[in-house]
């Protein structure tokens, strides 16, 4: 990560827009800053953890979404100007608190969430357009169509929330987020923050300083007119603009990384003089009056966002109340089906929809082109499926499960959570995660399967789920169903890490974000607490926690708790060296003779292991295999060998 | 006819999905993906070969009578009741200290002390209680080991998955002591002798014992667990006909259950089954119908021969003559079982023609289907 706190105003510097959007805060003088990690946001709170000690700044890792946002605006009722940071499903966790918040107002300190959205879901297990919450909350929302619009942004956003009193949102996308510009720096505030929940802030005013919704028909007219004033500042916003002729064939209505797919294939088409492109950087409230003036640029219109037609729709309904002589334009986009309506856009997609509408002849990538560069771009790249690595103890515990379900006989079903054993649906976990949806949804779901016995239900229920994920949301599902006694165990995939989205410390690590020790908040003590059966195991034990699974399985009775721990490889990798050295015994191994039907390259499927098509056996990868000799115990011949190091 | 070659996935369509398994773990043991686990044998994982071990050796896939026994006894399978036989007598240990540990005469705990004393063989693949009353299969490898497997549980257990676990370098001689099924297994393993395993070879002796039935080690275990108290149960008993009863004993004395009451609990394969008298063993032990005490022991073999004349000169055993009437009422009973199997599989396979795992010469199958 880049060095975010250089104070060196007026020189460039190369930075991610997750690090543009951490410098930006910084500029703007936050002393406060709380975010859950989730891929693509998670280095705007690493790189501010990171310079918060030379900053003099708070950054902390929360244990979710939500209390990260209360606690972000904990600081802004103090006076103190905080960001809260998240990816799209952070927004639905937080929702609830936003809701209130937005009537209640902020405090002195601005207060600004960003979040971060991930068309395609490349990382996420879901597709979703957050900027329609800013419609749904009334909140002022922006979104950067590049890095140093990204910086300067952010900055931005803090004056106009306190301006307003309300909370602003930046909205920014995985190509913004982790695609790489340069940024001209601009000053670090120097002056000291002093926080202070100022009792009475109105002089005028006798009443105590409260921060609620109520009363809140009064409060909601209130935030209408923060709304009305935002849609000025916007109207007049340099971060909104027109580049093309004042009378186009096609005008085309975008924001964000789209703006950039948009102009590589206007220039791509040579379109220049035919083609404008009306970029938004305020999307909400829509600055009407600024579109409303290039309204007549053309009668063509076309939408280019990513995933839902947000400004599409806004735009249509503004053109509904446009006085009746006004011209009517024609719309493309998603609609239309002009541009597709889930997914990333590239610049290709771009030239397509322009193409198909100016009735241009399109000429996709030239084939031969394409073949060769996908070849290139493959040509490094190793042939498997998504896999859990060398050594992980998922694995491990995916084969206990596995194995346990099987020899228990009754079809057991395992409810699955956010994490990287969320892959256990595929042939890495063996394909026994059968459910997945939010962070603390497994646990929920099995409470739901663990009550059905009075419906002929006897299939055992296991909820997978990490730690961190335990520690996020899944202590009131685990809570209920000790409560309400249903049947399930909770299997506690504790690997001791935040892995997923790259190490992050959590609850059970006892490191805080910004590098200091603090107390580990143990998951069995917690769960204990609740008076229900908890067990620890070492998955790599594979036969003790195939045993403890099935006993636990058989005897039922209310929820209960299975803590599979062991370190995640990753972690322990840099640290340590291997446990073992590990080797396949040419001997031993007999290849397609065994009639193991090959189960450590085709059923285990450690990426350690490889199958040596020349010699007709197994060998060890040894570039890859972390030496935790875990196949030695899955191999029926005894031929894979380990020798302690 | 030899089996035909598949896979797991007949083995579960064609013996375990139909209730024909008979837990004999000849399909477990080295196999990564059957297990045997609590009166089931459990898959894994999906193997995809076309071709295995589990099903060529399962005494539920089609077994060619003949050709097994020209395998273990050079001769085509016997027409004969009991099948083929050298001599049948009855027997008893000589050793009166085992005696109330024992089932009957401690003919087979005597004879496989004997086999291993004498370097006959090294080890013995038994079936042994453990403290909670689960039959497990155990190696002995020492007289002493053969005495913790005294006595029978009546429940099915995978012995030969423990045979199959032997590491294939092992040269270590062999003995079994096995249910008919399981015999059958064994059988077909001499037929074409497994790959990757310990070598069938080195199984040099076979006791088999006279079966009836077997009780399903679960859900008879779960029924025994709910009306007694496990830990103190010293033995099991069948006591023959007339008695009709399941007894069990403890320190306190015996507990009956009426047979109609266990008849429940047997392995719904055994109506399958036409062997009462494990036919293809070397020598083939049971109860002595009205006489207590004593083994009627079938010897089948040249081997099987040898043994029980060496315990009888080191005087080991006591040899008796089997009364007649004992020896008729056997061959009724194993005939009858034969008979009833045969068409109880005609009834299941819903073909005259079609008998199943059971290879018999037309001639004889018309015998013991009329």
């Amino acid at each position: 990560m880049a060095n975010i706190d250089i104070d060196a105003p007026g020189t460039s510097q190369l930075l991610i827009g997750n690090e543009a959007i951490a410098r930006g805060a910084l500029e703007a003088g936050i002393g406060f800053a709380a975010a859950y990690p989730g891929t693509p946001s998670s280095e705007i709170l690493g790189t501010l953890a990171q310079a918060a000690k030379e900053m003099g700044i708070y950054a902390e890792w929360s244990v979710n979404e939500k209390v990260a946002m209360e606690a972000a605006a904990g600081a802004s009722f103090a006076g103190i100007r905080a960001l809260a940071s998240m990816k799209q499903n952070g927004i639905n966790v937080v929702s609830d608190f936003l809701a209130n918040l937005v009537m209640s107002g902020i405090g002195k300190g601005g207060l600004v969430l960003v979040s971060c959205d991930d068309p395609s879901a490349i990382s996420s297990s879901n597709e979703q357009d957050t900027r329609p919450i800013a419609k749904w909350l009334d909140i002022p929302l922006v979104e950067p169509g590049d890095f140093q619009e990204t910086k300067d942004m952010t900055r931005w956003l803090f004056d106009l929330a306190e301006e307003l009193g309300t909370l602003c949102m930046l909205r920014s996308v995985t190509r913004i987020a982790h695609a790489r510009g340069n940024v001209r720096l601009g000053e670090l505030p120097k002056k000291q923050l002093n926080a202070y929940f100022d009792q009475i802030h109105d002089l005028k005013s006798v009443m105590p300083t409260t921060f609620m919704p109520i009363p809140s028909p009064l409060r909601h007219s209130f935030l209408h007119m923060k709304m009305d004033k935002a849609r000025e500042r916007f109207e007049g916003s340099a971060f909104n603009r027109y580049v093309g002729p004042n009378k186009a064939d096609l005008l085309i209505i975008t924001c964000g990384s789209c703006w950039l797919y948009s102009q590589d294939a206007v220039k791509a088409l040579k379109l220049e003089d035919r083609v404008g492109i009306l970029k938004l950087g305020t999307l909400w409230p829509l600055p009407e009056k600024f579109i409303g003036e290039h309204l007549d640029k053309s009668e063509k219109l076309l939408f280019v966002e990513e995933i839902d037609p947000f400004l599409e729709r806004s735009v249509m309904e503004m053109v509904a109340n446009l006085p009746p002589s006004s011209p009517r334009p024609i719309f493309y986009g998603k609609r239309s089906g002009h541009v597709n309506a889930y997914g990333e856009l590239n610049p290709d997609r771009v030239i397509k929809a322009i193409s198909t509408i100016l009735g241009l002849a399109y000429q996709p990538r030239d084939i031969e082109y394409r073949k060769k560069a996908e070849a290139f771009a493959k040509s490094n790249v190793p042939e498997r499926t998504m896999t859990f690595c060398a050594g992980c103890p998922h694995r491990a515990t995916f084969w206990a499960i596995k194995n346990a379900l099987k020899l228990d006989g009754r079809g057991g079903v395992v409810t699955g959570d956010i994490g990287c054993y969320s892959m256990a649906l595929g042939p890495t976990g063996f394909f026994q995660v059968r459910t997945m949806h939010c962070m603390g949804g497994g646990a929920g779901v099995a409470n739901g399967l663990g009550k059905l016995g009075q419906f002929g239900f006897d299939q055992p229920v296991l909820a997978v789920v990490g730690d961190s994920t335990f520690y996020h949301a899944t202590i009131p599902a685990l809570i209920n169903g000790v409560y309400n006694q249903s049947d399930f165990i909770l299997v506690i995939l504790d690997n001791s890490a935040t892995a997923m989205t790259g190490f992050q410390p959590h609850p059970g690590t006892g490191m805080t974000a910004m590098g200091e020790p603090t107390k580990v908040v143990s998951m069995e003590a917690l769960c204990c607490s609740l008076g229900t059966h908890v067990e620890v195991c070492d998955p790599f034990e594979l036969k003790g926690t195939i045993a403890t699974l099935l006993e636990m399985m058989a005897e039922g009775g209310g929820a209960k708790v299975a803590i599979m721990r062991r370190q995640c490889e990753l972690v322990r990798a840099k640290k340590e060296k291997p446990p073992y050295r590990v080797h396949v015994d040419p001997e031993k191994c007999i290849g397609e003779a065994c009639g193991c039907d090959r189960l450590c390259t085709r059923v285990f499927l450690c990426p350690g292991l490889i199958w040596d098509k020349k010699a007709n056996r197994s060998k060890i990868d040894e570039v890859i295999c972390t030496g935790c000799g875990l196949c030695v115990d899955v191999c029926p011949q005894g031929a894979i060998i380990k020798e302690a190091v | 006819m030899a089996t035909e070659a598949k896979g797991c996935k007949e083995l579960f369509s064609e013996v375990i999905e139909t209730g024909l398994c008979a837990l004999c773990g000849a399909c477990t043991g080295t196999c990564p993906y059957l297990v045997y686990y609590k009166g089931r044998i459990a898959l894994l994982d999906n193997c995809a070969l076309l071709k295995g071990q589990c099903y060529e050796y399962c005494p539920r896939t089609y077994i060619g009578m003949d050709v097994i026994s020209q395998q273990v006894f050079g001769v085509p399978y016997s027409e004969e009741e009991l099948g083929t036989a050298k001599e049948m007598l009855m027997a008893r240990s000589t050793d009166t200290s085992m005696r109330e540990k024992v089932q009957y005469g401690g003919a087979v705990t005597t004879l496989l002390s004997l086999a291993l004393a004498e370097g006959f063989i090294d080890g013995a693949v038994l079936t042994r209680t453990s403290d909670d009353k689960t039959p497990s299969p155990f190696l002995a490898q020492s007289a002493d080991e053969v005495l913790q497997c005294t006595g029978s549980s009546y429940m099915a257990c995978p012995v030969l998955g423990r045979y199959n676990q032997i590491p294939k370098d092992n040269g270590n001689k062999l003995g079994i002591v096995a249910m008919p099924c399981q015999v059958l297994a064994v059988a077909k393993m001499k037929k074409d002798p497994p790959e990757n395993r310990a070598s069938i070879g080195n199984v040099k002796l076979v006791i088999g014992l006279f079966c009836t039935w077997a009780l399903s080690p679960d859900r008879f275990y779960q029924f025994l667990k709910e009306n007694l108290d496990l830990s103190k149960v010293k033995k099991f008993d069948i006591p023959p006909p007339p008695a009709n009863r399941f007894d069990v004993y403890t320190a306190s004395g015996r507990t009956s259950f009426p047979l109609e009451q266990i008849r429940k609990f047997t392995m719904p394969t055994c109506t399958y089954c036409l062997d009462m008298t494990s036919e293809f063993a070397d020598i083939s032990v049971g109860s002595v119908e009205g006489i207590g005490g004593w083994n009627t022991v079938i010897i089948r073999t040249d081997i099987g021969a040898d043994l029980v004349e060496m315990a009888k000169k080191k005087g080991k055993l006591q040899i008796g003559k089997l009364p007649s009437t004992n020896l008729t009422h056997l061959k009724e009973a194993s005939l009858l079982k034969k008979k009833r199997a045969l068409n109880e599989i005609v009834k299941k396979s819903g073909d005259k023609n079609n008998l199943l795992y059971v290879g018999l010469s037309p001639r004889l199958a018309d015998k013991l289907l009329a």
